[in-house]
């Protein structure tokens, strides 16, 4: 288990966000702490599962595709604005 | 006075009661104590006694009404209600009004309950004590200086100060039944897939799941009726029937094996350790079996749901950008700064666990430890999954400590997130659990006693409840 020096800081701009340094130095401190503690699970002897138990465990539907255009035109009539069927959104820049 | 869902919903069905006499005497109460114990961050009274009064209509018009009929309830903050604002207590969503109804809306409507209001809770559901709402902390109706749990803290403390004889909420570590055990009321969680996620604002996808808080154990089972069931919606909804849980209460619990895990109880606070030991004695009174389980990996269900709620959370609050929906700053210069500022109402529990869950999945730790979380998750499960095939229920207490004092804790998260011991199993185990009181500590405090019940038998934990709340 890898924690970089810069670790919140680089988390946080990944996640598109953005820290004060006070919460920088805040969760650098706190996430020593939690990972500290996860740390506990790698001492855990996990050869007995396979990596795709939790995907076989989750319940899935079918791939076959589905139209609702109900559904689709009650979406779309969420949104104020729309052209063409698609919706419109505020200009960003 | 008519107290629980129970008792509404049949005198509102056979007339004795009107909808809107439960209605107004809802109101009254929440208009009384929410002042002070802020439970509910908004209330429509207009329109649910608009909707009270239908129900009277129609119920003078010889129709037949709803298993709910005119019961008031409350939901949490992050269940859409169409129209209505489900703000997660967020600022980043603090003008947000929900364009459609979740599922759980819908059947509560079609069961003629009345929504009166939305419930305070933790910011986006992360917490377990209400104190990190934007609209201010929820406080405990037993103590006003304590906190009532989380993170659906003001649906348990709008149920145990009388406000509502009912209210949802959603559980991810324990966020209905540790508020129900801090406020001395009842909590359910049903196993995951049993009540359809559709329009309840996602946390943690594959631990996320709405629960009910009531008075008594009989109107709990009467709302997972409504709840629970299939939903083409939501793909991890269950396809197996509902049973009619408020009928199928046996007479006794003659024979019931009760499962009492190992070391379970070791640093538990002497006084929570009493009481649940004198819950265990008092079910072997009543013709229960105490049969001692191992589940030795359970021990590790907090880092793991640590670990694996804050990856699925990092994922999905990646959509609050303010594009569509959400807060939304007009002086960015770019697009990176757009999203930055756009996000920059999340509060700091919300920020450190997208830190912790894009931590977790960075490329050079994913293998050690989200995948390594989730080996462990499928080890703690099978570890259950054992443990039943000897006894019917397991008993735990739901949490390690009685309600703590607001501001507690505040330079101690790590104290918080090891309260999450007990019922975050629950949630990594996919189980269904409930909470009931089992008696108060020296300081008055309610104490909680947990029953876990496999998947697709909440019957059982619903039973052992129910039987134990009437000898209580």
């Amino acid at each position: 288990m890898i924690l970089e020096k810069d670790n919140a800081a680089t988390c946080a701009r990944m996640a598109k966000m953005r820290l004060t340094p006070q919460e920088e130095a805040l969760y650098e401190e706190q996430m020593k702490e939690l990972f500290a503690w996860v740390e506990q699970l790698a001492r855990v002897d996990t050869s007995t599962v396979e990596e795709t138990a939790a995907a076989r465990a989750a319940y899935l539907r079918p791939d076959t595709p589905v139209t609702d255009e109900a559904l689709s035109n009650a979406l779309v009539g969420q949104f104020s604005a729309e052209q063409d069927h698609c919706v419109k959104v505020k200009k960003v820049l | 006075m008519i107290k629980t869902v129970f008792d509404i919903a049949d005198a509102v069905r056979s007339g004795t009661l009107s909808a809107r006499e439960a209605v107004l005497e809802s109101l009254g109460k929440i208009k009384e104590l929410n002042p002070q114990i802020n439970a509910f961050v908004e209330v429509w009274p207009e329109e649910a006694l608009k909707r009270a009064e239908e129900i009277d209509a129609r119920r003078a018009k010889g129709e037949p009404l709803g298993p709910l009929a005119g019961v008031p309830v409350g939901i949490k903050d992050n269940i859409l209600y169409k129209g209505h604002k489900a703000t997660c207590c967020s600022k980043m969503l603090e003008n947000y009004v929900a364009p459609y109804n979740s599922t759980v809306v819908e059947k509560l409507l079609a069961a003629d309950a009345v929504i009166v209001g939305r419930t305070n809770m933790d910011e986006f559901a992360m917490g377990s004590s209400n104190q990190t709402s934007v609209y201010g902390p929820a406080h405990n109706p037993v103590d006003f200086d304590r906190v009532p749990g989380g993170s659906s803290g003001g649906s348990a403390a709008a149920v145990a100060s009388g406000m509502v004889p009912a209210a949802l909420g959603t559980d991810t570590g324990g966020s209905v039944r540790q508020p129900a055990a801090f406020c001395g009321i009842v909590g359910v969680k049903p196993g995951y897939g049993r009540i359809s996620r559709y329009g309840v604002v996602a946390f943690s996808s594959g631990a996320d799941q709405v629960g009910v808080l009531t008075g008594d154990v009989k109107s709990a089972a009467r709302m997972l009726e409504v709840l629970c069931g299939r939903d083409t919606n939501d793909s991890t909804s269950l396809e197996e029937p509902v049973p009619a849980f408020s009928q199928q209460f046996t007479s006794d619990i003659q024979g019931l094996k009760v499962g009492m895990p190992k070391g379970f109880l070791d640093d538990l606070d002497e006084e929570i350790k009493e009481k649940i030991l004198a819950a265990a004695d008092k079910l072997k009174s009543m013709g229960a079996q105490l049969v001692d389980v191992d589940v030795p990996h359970a021990k590790y269900s907090a880092p793991c749901y640590y670990i694996i709620t804050s990856a699925e959370a990092s994922s999905n609050l990646a959509r609050f950008d303010g594009i569509r929906y959400g807060y939304n700053d007009k002086n960015a210069k770019d697009l990176n700064e757009q999203y930055e500022l756009d996000r920059a109402p999340f509060g700091l529990e919300v920020k450190k666990r997208i830190i912790i869950g894009s931590t977790a999945l960075r490329a050079e730790n994913y293998k050690a430890c989200y995948l390594q979380a989730v080996k462990v998750r499928e080890l703690i499960k099978r570890d259950f999954e054992e443990a039943f095939k000897k006894v019917d229920v397991i008993l735990t207490p739901t949490s390690p400590t009685t309600a703590f004092t607001l501001g507690a804790h505040k330079d101690n998260p790590m104290a918080v997130y090891l309260a999450d011991l007990y019922t975050c199993q629950g949630n990594i185990g996919g189980l269904a659990g409930i909470s009931v009181p089992c008696g108060n500590d020296k300081q008055g405090l309610p104490v909680g006693l947990q029953f876990y019940g496999p998947i697709l038998q909440e019957e059982k934990i619903l039973n052992a409840a129910y039987h134990f709340e009437k000898a209580l």
